[in-house]
């Protein structure tokens, strides 16, 4: 009988080994993707991709920004579908104050109105109990409308400052305090713990001591701040602003995160590095096939596609019951 | 010798890592009550899921009559004779209680393609008058009854076709008094139909009344059949555990005098439906105890004292004057609190253990400034599960991986680790096997004699006479009556004040 007891342990160790091995296969998957994915677009477009590291990277500072407030809510569970006309929205406010105002004021701006828009999302979400798609699909036509009759006469344009400030260096160095400080305070402070808590289980989170509803509402007003600063970037990037500025961020995000393998119902298997990895991955795989030539339709199609592959293999079926 | 009816063989059924059960063989008789038995965990639950088709079978056979049987789901199961009456709640919200009976079997009442609503009311309403259950009402929708009476419909839809084999998953814990006397007359009923029922619970003395004879399986692995008429508890609890359980069961003192120093005063707390007008001291170093049917909102003054019912009117104040409205206050004060429903309220379940243990107690496990030491949360999680003795492969697993008793434990260790000093346990021990159950009565004695205080709310009659130094009886929403720790007490003064 002992012996069958110990037995019985060594292989129950040996399984949970294994098991640990599928995991560790499925976090690395999205790294070797992206090796893989980057090594043959350079041999498709005979080394295009390496030579122009900057035309890639241009494409990745917004959705990489983004995506980094984007996560927060998906690890809690939630959903945004705002994210694109968060940004629109933002990105006019800072062309406009750009134009009256100095360069940090127009940033500032941009932030609040993104706050401010995350705001009205987290107060229908956790005030009025509506599910977090629902709620965000309501305010990206209600302002993608406003956005459409702002710019019905003419693109919004910016300040010539703020075109001049058109610098890789800065905007690398933008994304990379963005997506450092949230790497810090999503692995090393409470912050990331709580936000994984709600995730994985909202009401034993309570019952654990978490401000669950503020947290939450919080969440969406720092989601909408980082893509309202995202927004600033966008504005230095384009110049002005059309009716269809941000249009389909929040696809882009969503793809990107679920590349990096991100679990879709969120909770504690959420790492940081999908943020990193996945819109990394998104970058090389779009500008990729732009390269080779491939037309938006089709390339919309290549997105569907792969986001289905992607979503099947890491779906966490076991915890994915309806997402907030 | 009694004819046999089912024949389990060579069974075996694992979940991924876990091998519920392992090449299980036993015979079950015609006519007879048959118990299976064993700590959480050791796969009675899976065997019966298996035999009434919720679970497939990995290998193995289940012999009925004489003819072997692999149902693929429950309504094939009660095509071969077999059904269930499961542990939670299994009756489907937003389906008539006569749809819940007839689920699955509809095809009885439908004429070219179209169900007659009439003809299945009236026929489920003639079943439950016969069971008895006259108040419920087959046209209702199931939504507007409490969990007993939905355990009543069960009964129903598990039994009206005069099954050959019941299988009743612990139903019993769930239920009132009144709600198993129902019950234990309808097992009787079938089994002197010469029908057979297999009969789950960790309440061994009510197995020892009602069955024949009692098979008990320990991790998965068979152990034994026996005659309930040979047997006492302690040969079970022995058998169950696979060594003697010895030493005190619950606390053996009766004398101790508890202190005059209230640590929390409850005054007029209301929760509109639940409680009304509750008010009670609670002293340092005293169990108390809060006993009643599990509708008398016994549940909510748990809720109440840890500041999370919803629409609390009165007042929660702790020694110093401070005010309970709010969980993050109450735990920031060092009351902790178990939910009865352990799997929703109390741990995260796709979270880790170590995450789970640490959640409360973040603030006293940084390095510096707001970083939290990834070494400091690891040490004190592995510290508190060990103390605990939860069983795990380390804290990087998952809580859900985890048998319930293993789950409690989980939620002690966090609260221990945080050092509260007033704990609100609700239903401590609800579906723990006595091994677990020892531990806690055990670690609840030490901790009233470490001078921390405890509110315990249980259904289990027995461990409230046997913990607490002074119990609250609830009816309908009010304290109906207290009694103080006495060896003379039983559990009929309780129930007196129950009904």
């Amino acid at each position: 009988m002992a012996e069958q007891t110990k037995t019985g342990t060594v292989s129950r160790e040996e399984q949970l080994k294994k098991l640990s091995k599928v995991s560790l296969v499925r976090s690395l998957l999205p790294i070797i993707g992206l090796v893989a994915v980057f090594i043959v677009f350079n041999i498709l477009t005979g080394g295009r991709m390496i030579q122009n590291p900057s035309l890639v990277m241009s494409q990745i500072y917004v959705t990489m920004i983004s995506a980094t407030g984007v996560f927060f809510i998906m690890t809690m569970g939630g959903l945004d579908f705002s994210q694109g006309s968060i940004l629109g929205m933002a990105s006019i406010v800072v062309c406009l104050v750009s134009k009256v105002a100095p360069v940090p004021v127009a940033v500032i701006a941009g932030i609040a109105t993104g706050a401010g828009i995350g705001a009205i999302n987290g107060f229908f979400y956790v005030n009025r109990k509506i599910k977090s798609f629902i709620v965000t699909i309501c305010t990206m036509f209600l302002f993608r409308g406003i956005i459409k009759y702002l710019t019905s006469n003419a693109p919004v344009g910016a300040s010539a400052t703020m075109i001049l400030l058109n610098k890789d260096q800065l905007k690398l160095i933008c994304t990379l305090v963005v997506v450092v400080l949230g790497f810090v305070a999503f692995h090393f402070t409470k912050f990331g713990i709580h936000l994984r808590a709600i995730g994985a289980g909202e009401k034993a989170a309570k019952f654990a001591g978490i401000h669950t509803d503020r947290t939450k509402f919080l969440i969406y007003v720092l989601a909408g701040a980082i893509t309202g600063f995202a927004a600033f970037i966008n504005v230095i990037k384009v110049g002005s602003v059309t009716a269809s500025g941000g249009n389909q961020l929040e696809t882009q995000i969503l793809i990107a995160l679920v590349l990096g393998g991100m679990p879709i119902s969120g909770g504690a298997k959420a790492r940081f590095l999908n943020v990193i990895v996945g819109s990394l991955l998104y970058i090389v795989l779009t500008s990729g096939l732009t390269m080779m030539g491939m037309t938006t339709q089709a390339m919309q199609l290549v997105q569907g596609v792969v986001f289905l592959i992607f979503v099947a293999i890491f779906a966490d079926r076991e915890s994915l019951k309806v997402i907030k | 010798m009694s004819e046999v009816r089912l024949q389990v063989q060579n069974l075996c059924k694992s979940f991924g890592i876990t091998k519920a059960v392992q090449n299980v063989s036993f015979n079950v008789n015609k006519g007879e009550v048959h118990a299976l038995i064993g700590e959480n965990g050791s796969g009675k639950s899976t065997l019966t899921n298996m035999l009434t088709g919720i679970y497939t079978i990995d290998s193995g056979h289940f012999i009925l009559d004489g003819k072997e049987i692999h149902p693929k789901n429950q309504v094939e199961a009660n095509n071969e004779g077999v059904s269930i009456i499961v542990q939670e709640l299994g009756t489907l919200s937003g389906l008539t209680v006569a749809e819940n009976i007839f689920l699955g079997h509809e095809e009885r009442f439908v004429k070219h393609g179209i169900k007659n609503t009439g003809a299945m009311n009236r026929e489920a309403q003639q079943l439950l008058n016969k069971y008895g259950f006259n108040r419920i009402r087959a046209g209702a929708m199931v939504d507007e009854y409490n969990f007993e009476d939905r355990k009543l419909v069960e009964i129903v839809k598990a039994t009206y076709f005069t099954p050959k084999i019941v299988v009743i998953d612990e139903t019993t814990t769930a239920l009132s008094q009144e709600g198993r006397e129902e019950l234990y007359k309808h097992m009787n009923r079938i089994r002197e139909e010469g029908n057979t029922i297999i009969f789950i619970s960790h309440d061994l003395p009510e197995i020892l009344r009602l069955s024949d004879t009692i098979t008990v399986l320990r991790d998965g692995v068979y152990i034994d059949t026996v005659k309930s008429a040979d047997v006492t508890e302690d040969d079970l609890k022995k058998l169950m555990v696979g060594r003697e359980v010895t030493g005190d069961y619950y606390r053996s003192d009766y004398d101790t005098k508890v202190s005059d120093e209230v640590v929390m005063s409850v005054r007029n707390v209301s929760v509109p439906g639940q409680i009304s007008d509750i008010s009670f001291d609670l002293h340092k170093g005293e169990i108390l105890g809060f006993g009643g049917l599990s509708e008398s909102g016994m549940h909510e003054i748990g809720k109440a004292c840890f500041g999370a019912s919803f629409n609390r009117t009165g007042s929660v104040t702790l020694a110093d004057g401070t005010s309970i409205d709010s969980i993050p206050k109450a735990i920031s004060h060092s009351i902790a609190y178990t939910s009865k429903d352990r799997d929703n309220e109390s741990v995260v379940m796709n979270q880790s253990i170590g995450d789970n243990i640490c959640l409360p107690s973040l603030d006293s496990l940084r390095s510096f400034f707001c970083f939290l030491s990834g070494s400091k949360m690891k040490k004190f999680a592995n510290e508190h599960a060990k103390e605990m003795s939860v069983k795990m492969v380390n804290t990087n697993q998952f809580v859900s991986d985890l048998s319930g008793g293993n789950k409690q434990k989980v939620v002690l260790a966090r609260w221990i680790g945080k050092d509260s000093d007033i704990l609100v346990l609700d239903s401590p021990t609800r579906g723990i096997d006595i091994k677990v159950k020892q531990d806690i009565y055990q670690l609840m004695d030490r901790m009233r004699k470490q001078g921390k205080s405890i509110i315990m709310i249980s259904e289990e009659l027995m461990e409230l006479i046997g913990m607490c130094d002074h119990i609250y009886i609830m009816k309908d929403g009010k304290i109906n009556g207290e009694l103080d720790r006495s060896p003379d007490l039983n559990e009929n003064a309780l129930i007196a004040k129950m009904v």
